[in-house]
């Protein structure tokens, strides 16, 4: 088996604010191996953003701070590395794109400003040259028109503003590319356009992506592995056949549920009862228990751990203990 | 840049008009008789109409003002009634000392306000941001003739370290070429002479330039504090570049706009405060112009004067148009 690239274990990311403690990320373990294509899923607010943002070294402290576990990256403990390191180690060995194309470029300064400061903020090397690099990267994300180089954001369609933050975070050829939410804000065809440009550049440069969305119906593309996370835990985690044929997790059985089919003529569309719960005021035992339609008294006392269901597949629910111990009996 | 730069020039007509018929009328309201100023209190009454017959003063007031605005348009800014000398020959060096004042004390305003905000940002919440927004806070309460008062007292007075008053050493009078003394002094080369008036600028200028720096200080903190969160913030940070690079390139530039803003309207405040300071170190600029005019109820100069800082005024605002323009690539090329 690959190398991981990135391993995030037992982290805990908490945001000490005045009106309590936000456990954003409360022991979540997370493996990447070279190349791979992992999806991280999840209803808005469970922690994915923080979690990316965390590998990044980006949380803003305060009033985020990191209690406990590791973030191992090619290597390297980011947790415990400084400032300098990370900075040295941000857009050149791992890069962000992120969920708003619209703000996430400067509106100040032109396109092949910031992807020339890019290449320059770890590599020596002229202007000029990084200029040809950024030239010949834009052409990879499917900008061939002249001129965009001098052109300022506002002059660039959502869409095409994506795709310079793609050549942005893949100019010097990171072994780890974080995606958070990359197509959401665009409209259904340019999203298809983003991921399969992704999916090209993931074969292309070996590089591994983590594709971070909250609709299940975008990592069925293109994923290889995909992990499920609720109120700041992983509740699922196997492959995408898996996953999509047997959900074991009823988080993730209710997700698959609530994905619109083309084929079925449904009333209604199905959602997953409840709400997320209060960040301030996690459930002491399983935190999806108050929504979950399979609830058991041991639900509400005992957290339940993340345990292998079969190989390759493991998931966070009392359930699968009851169904082993009734296999025993019979 | 260019068209946009047209523009602009063209709307300041309408503005320029309005502020000359707006200090016509002030001037007008003006109780007192320039009549009397010129003849004296013995004089006849017929010496006085004949007087006012000469001025024009006789005539119906719009006559007066278009009388006024024609003259205007042609460079003439009319005669003392004291001095009997043509003001547009005489306000030139006025005007270039108090631009040359108020320039210094806005870039000392910028730099140290600037600054001042950026290092409380930087550390929020820390002894040095508490820190600097006392500064800030005790900037703007301080009133400009206390400061300057202060200033010559404990420098000038007791330290003796600068000059209290004038632009120059007297012993070191020249031919001016542009009257801003600094600009002078660099062309003629003369280190000696450009020391001189360093010397004699800084205390005016920081007596000035405390307020607007203070001002500065705490707006730079909001507006940098607010441009921190933005998404493209963080992709500078993503991309891995200095702390330096992304506070003063990306968090800095953006945050200059409203910081210009805010730079615009201090400006009328920062004239008005011309007056005041170059009163207290005997600055011999507008301000000090008109108020000896003011003195002796020469009302061509006061009125002329006026119209020169409201002209000054509107000339700054439109310099800080222009660099919005400059410095956001969205205005040039979106309505205004
Ligand atoms: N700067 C912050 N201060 C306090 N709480 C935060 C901060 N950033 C995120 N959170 C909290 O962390 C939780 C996870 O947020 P996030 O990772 O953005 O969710 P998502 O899965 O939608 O990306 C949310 O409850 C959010 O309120
Ligand atoms: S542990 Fe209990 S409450 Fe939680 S998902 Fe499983 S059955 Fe539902
Ligand atoms: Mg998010």
């Amino acid at each position: 088996m690959t190398q991981p690239v990135l391993e995030i274990q037992h982290l805990k990311l908490h945001f000490f604010t005045d009106k309590g403690v936000v456990k954003a990320v409360d022991g979540l373990d997370l493996t990447i191996r070279e190349g791979e294509i992992v999806g991280l899923v999840g209803e808005s607010g469970c922690g994915k953003s923080v979690t990316s943002l965390a590998v990044m070294g980006l949380v803003p402290q305060p009033p985020g701070k990191i209690v406990d576990g590791s973030i191992r990256f090619q290597g390297t403990d980011l947790t415990k590395a400084s400032q300098r390191e990370l900075r040295q180690i941000r857009g050149k060995d791992m890069a962000m794109i992120f969920q708003e194309p619209m703000t996430s470029l400067n509106p100040l300064f032109t396109i092949g400003n910031q992807l020339i400061e890019a290449v320059r903020a770890h590599r020596s090397c002229s202007k000029a040259e990084a200029r040809e690099l950024a030239r010949e990267m834009l052409e990879k994300v499917g900008i061939a028109r002249k001129g965009v180089l001098d052109e300022y954001p506002h002059q660039l369609s959502g869409g095409m503003r994506q795709r310079v933050m793609i050549a942005m975070a893949m100019i010097l050829n990171p072994r780890l590319l974080i995606a958070d939410e990359p197509t959401t804000a665009l409209d259904v065809t340019i999203q298809a356009q983003i991921l399969e440009l992704m999916q090209r550049l993931n074969e292309e440069f070996g590089t591994a992506i983590l594709l971070i969305t909250h609709d299940l119906g975008v990592v069925a593309e293109m994923c290889d592995r995909i992990v499920v996370m609720y109120a700041g835990q992983v509740v699922e985690e196997t492959d995408r056949y898996r996953l999509f044929r047997q959900p074991r997790h009823p988080y993730t059985q209710g997700l698959l549920l609530s994905i619109p089919k083309l084929d079925e003529q449904k009333e209604r569309l199905y959602a997953i009862p409840g709400q997320v719960p209060n960040p301030y005021q996690m459930p002491a035992g399983c935190r999806f228990a108050p929504r979950c339609t399979q609830v058991m008294d041991v639900c509400r006392q005992t957290v339940p751990p993340l345990a292998p269901v079969e190989q390759g597949h493991v998931s966070r629910c009392f359930l699968h203990q009851k169904e082993e111990s009734h296999h025993g009996t019979d | 840049m260019l068209a946009y730069t047209a523009r602009r020039l063209l709307m300041l007509i309408p503005v320029l008009l309005g502020m000359s018929l707006i200090v016509f009328a002030v001037v007008h309201a003006i109780p007192g008789d320039p009549a009397k100023t010129i003849a004296g209190d013995k004089a006849t009454p017929e010496q006085l109409q004949e007087i006012r017959k000469n001025l024009g003063l006789d005539q119906p007031v719009y006559i007066q003002y278009f009388k006024y605005l024609q003259a205007l348009l042609q460079g003439d800014l009319g005669t003392s009634l004291v001095n009997k000398t043509k003001i547009s020959e005489e306000i030139g060096p006025f005007l270039a000392a108090t631009a040359e004042l108020s320039f210094v004390a806005i870039a000392i305003a910028l730099f140290f306000g600037i600054n001042l905000g950026i290092l409380s940002t930087w550390r929020q919440n820390s002894w040095l941001d508490y820190g600097s927004m006392f500064i800030a806070l005790i900037g703007v309460s301080i009133p400009i003739f206390w400061l300057g008062l202060m200033e010559q007292w404990l420098f000038a007075q007791e330290l003796g370290w600068f000059p209290s008053n004038g632009r120059l050493d007297p012993r070191m009078e020249y031919e001016p070429i542009t009257y801003f003394y600094i600009i002078d002094a660099l062309l003629f080369g003369d280190m000696a002479m450009l020391g001189d008036v360093l010397k004699h600028i800084l205390l005016p200028a920081i007596a000035l330039g405390t307020i607007p720096m203070a001002i500065i200080a705490r707006m730079t903190r909001s507006s940098m504090l607010e441009v921190m969160r933005s998404d493209y913030v963080r992709t500078a940070r993503a991309k891995g570049i200095s702390e330096f690079l992304v506070i003063y390139k990306h968090t800095l530039k953006n945050a200059m706009i409203p910081i210009l803003t805010v730079v615009g309207l201090q400006l009328g405040l920062l004239l008005g405060g011309a007056v005041l300071t170059e009163t207290i170190f005997s600055w011999p600029g507008v301000g000090r112009y008109i108020y000896d005019a003011i003195n002796s109820r020469d009302y061509p100069v006061i009125q002329s004067g006026i119209l020169v800082l409201a002209f000054i005024f509107v000339m700054i605002n439109l310099i800080v148009d222009l660099l919005y323009a400059w410095i956001d690539p969205r205005i040039q090329y979106g309505k205004e």
